[in-house]
């Protein structure tokens, strides 16, 4: 018989040992986990667009359109994801005119219940696109990666997302989306070349919020069954984004609205981390596509469930949507700011008890097969 | 009832024959292009094809010879566009392509809508137009208002980014019958429902007839709403404006 080291105590076995249960990760640990498609205790209930809402902004005295230039006030309504909505993420980049506005597009920053947005569009030929030398210091960065730097001091267990628009959806901003859409017909060709003078600047807002601060960064640039066909994206777009999901140096997330089922396997060939995707998608149909390849996040309705609905509705159909096997439960995309936090709660306690029914051994979730209609289930 | 070999342009039977499915769409599309001459099918063929400069050239050169505006319009410009529309409901061609042919016709349309203005033949009603407060696409709207156009609507276009009062306003000046709303994002679609409840405060939601489209939008949430009709792409704006004029006919029509 082996001899016992010095140390070892009768209270040193592991029968005295209290087992791993319940919720035992950090939300920052639990999210990062679930990217990567890893182990977890609860399935993550996060922001990844935006969850500010009108009642969110009296509640901490941080209001739109303040606070989309103004890191402490972006910082303190980020947080009421997490204080008040109790979801494993941050995400402070509400609006979507980060890199646009830094890039010289004439910015209107819209009002206490409305979206920035670009008022025209300032460029027409690639040729003309300039960086800026002063890029990462303009007011809508100033805010941004000031926002996740506070975040990341102020929750260090908390995950911090932050958010980029690809060359792709900046072009939109910039050239203007129908001239844009035209132009992958009529010249493709400008197209191409705007693709590759305008991904340096996303690559650098995402190395940005980096270094800041932010654990994944979210990557939008739409390219949904509503407006071009899937071989658009993979003429345009394919090989840009693996260059991307190589170069940007942290985990990735691609966020794509509208229906997008019949493009999901270009999105996973990509080699994108993860997925977050918009309610026009069927989720299992999504996990069937992906596999264990890419993770999916998603993909609460925003007008009929989380603006339109309650707290029981919006519990139950998250419930809906975990039980498809999703690493991660979202809103499809920022919700509108006329939505309720008591709705939105129906969301982390949804989370938490879909994981309490699904965790094996009191420790990790394993999802139940996907039931088919027939009640048959499948693998 | 005419066959498809009665057409004779060869691009046109090819694009019914590889597009269409619906059998009553089928038999609508080769009656109209059986009885319309070869000079209306090229022009249709070229909107088909998104051939800007071939539109402009033969809708001036037709209307030149003296043929009759409405006959371009409906059996040339409409004709092709109709096409184009059933072809994107089924995802044979994305928004791209739609542009591309929009483009074309409404090459063929800024011969046409000077003639049909002066002479009274646009008044089908009007139509008040506009994306909803906070939302600045307009892709779908525009594709929307030059199918009305084309369908005989003269069409008040708000633009983008409209407040409630904007469109009341639009509404009671012009006394149109029919109001269309545009959202393409998830987050100003709520502005549709503020919209027409700003109608019911000003007391005048039941004079006009609301439509609502946008591709989040849906059906259901029209009717969440308290919208009157819902159009899921260009042609059923159209549909929805005609089926909304006959319910409320303009003031001072018979």
């Amino acid at each position: 018989m082996r001899k016992k080291p010095s140390w070892h105590t009768e209270e040193s076995s592991l029968d005295s040992v209290v087992p791993l249960d319940g919720e035992w990760m950090t939300s920052r640990r639990r999210f990062l986990s679930s990217i990567a498609g890893g182990r977890v205790d609860k399935v993550p209930a996060v922001s990844l667009s935006s969850v500010v809402t009108l009642d969110g902004m009296d509640l901490v005295d941080a209001h739109f359109p303040e606070a989309h230039l103004d890191a402490e006030l972006m910082a303190r309504l980020a947080a009421t994801s997490h204080e008040q909505l109790d979801l494993d993420t941050v995400m402070p980049v509400f609006h979507s005119q980060l890199e646009a506005s830094a890039l010289g597009a004439d910015t209107w920053w819209g009002e206490k219940d409305n979206w920035p947005a670009p008022k025209s569009h300032v460029l027409t030929d690639p040729e003309d696109f300039k960086l800026p030398n002063d890029y990462l210091k303009k007011p809508s960065f100033e805010a941004a990666l000031g926002a996740i730097s506070l975040l990341r001091k102020r929750y260090p267990d908390v995950a911090v997302v932050g958010k980029v628009y690809g060359a792709w959806s900046v072009g939109f901003q910039l050239v203007g989306i129908e001239n844009w859409l035209m132009m992958t017909i009529t010249e493709p060709e400008k197209i191409h070349r705007f693709l590759e003078v305008l991904l340096p600047a996303s690559l650098m807002s995402a190395r940005a919020q980096y270094e800041a601060g932010a654990d994944v960064v979210m990557w939008c640039d739409h390219t949904n069954r509503e407006l071009v066909s899937p071989e658009t994206y993979v003429d345009f777009l394919l090989e840009q984004h693996r260059e991307i999901a190589s170069e940007i140096g942290g985990p990735s997330i691609l966020h794509c609205c509208g229906e997008t089922t019949d493009r999901i396997e270009y999105f996973a060939e990509a080699g994108w981390d993860a997925f977050h995707f918009e309610s026009q998608v069927d989720p299992h149909v999504a996990k069937e596509i992906v596999g264990d390849r890419m993770s999916l996040m998603g993909n609460l309705n925003n007008p009929t469930t989380l603006f339109g609905g309650n707290y029981e509705l919006v519990y139950d159909e998250s419930m809906k949507v975990l039980e498809s096997g999703v690493e991660g439960l979202a809103p499809e995309g920022s919700v509108p700011l006329g939505t309720t936090m008591e709705t939105l709660k129906g969301m982390a306690a949804a989370a938490r008890d879909y994981s309490n029914a699904h965790r094996t051994n009191g420790r990790l979730i394993q999802h139940e097969l996907r039931v088919k209609d027939s009640g048959e289930k499948v693998s | 009832m005419s066959e498809i070999s009665a057409i004779s342009n060869e691009t046109i039977r090819a694009e019914i024959e590889d597009f269409l499915d619906d059998p009553d769409e089928i038999q609508t599309a080769i009656n109209l292009f059986s009885n319309a001459s070869e000079r209306m099918q090229l022009i249709a063929e070229a909107v088909i094809m998104g051939e800007d400069d071939e539109v402009d050239r033969i809708t001036q050169a037709a209307l030149e010879e003296g043929i009759d505006a409405l006959e371009v319009m409906d059996d040339g410009l409409i004709a092709g566009m109709s096409i184009v529309g059933i072809k994107f409901r089924e995802n044979f061609i994305f928004v791209p392509e739609v542009l591309v042919c929009a483009r074309a016709m409404k090459a063929g349309m800024a011969h046409i809508e000077p003639i049909l203005s002066s002479s009274g033949l646009m008044n089908k009603g009007t139509v008040v137009m506009g994306t909803v407060k906070g939302d600045l696409h307009d892709i779908g709207k525009n594709l929307c208002i030059m199918m009305l156009r084309g369908a005989g609507y003269t069409v008040v276009d708000l633009g983008v980014d409209t407040a409630p009062e904007e469109f009341i306003e639009a509404v009671k000046e012009n006394e149109s019958r029919v109001m269309g709303m545009s959202a393409l994002l998830t987050t100003t679609m709520p502005n549709m429902g503020k919209t027409i409840e700003a109608f019911v405060d000003a007391g005048i939601r039941s004079e006009v007839g609301i439509m609502v489209g946008g591709a989040p939008v849906t059906d259901d949430f029209a009717e969440s709403i308290g919208a009157d009709a819902y159009g899921k792409d260009a042609i059923a704006c159209v549909e929805a404006a005609n089926s909304l004029s006959v319910a409320k006919p303009a003031k001072g029509s018979k």
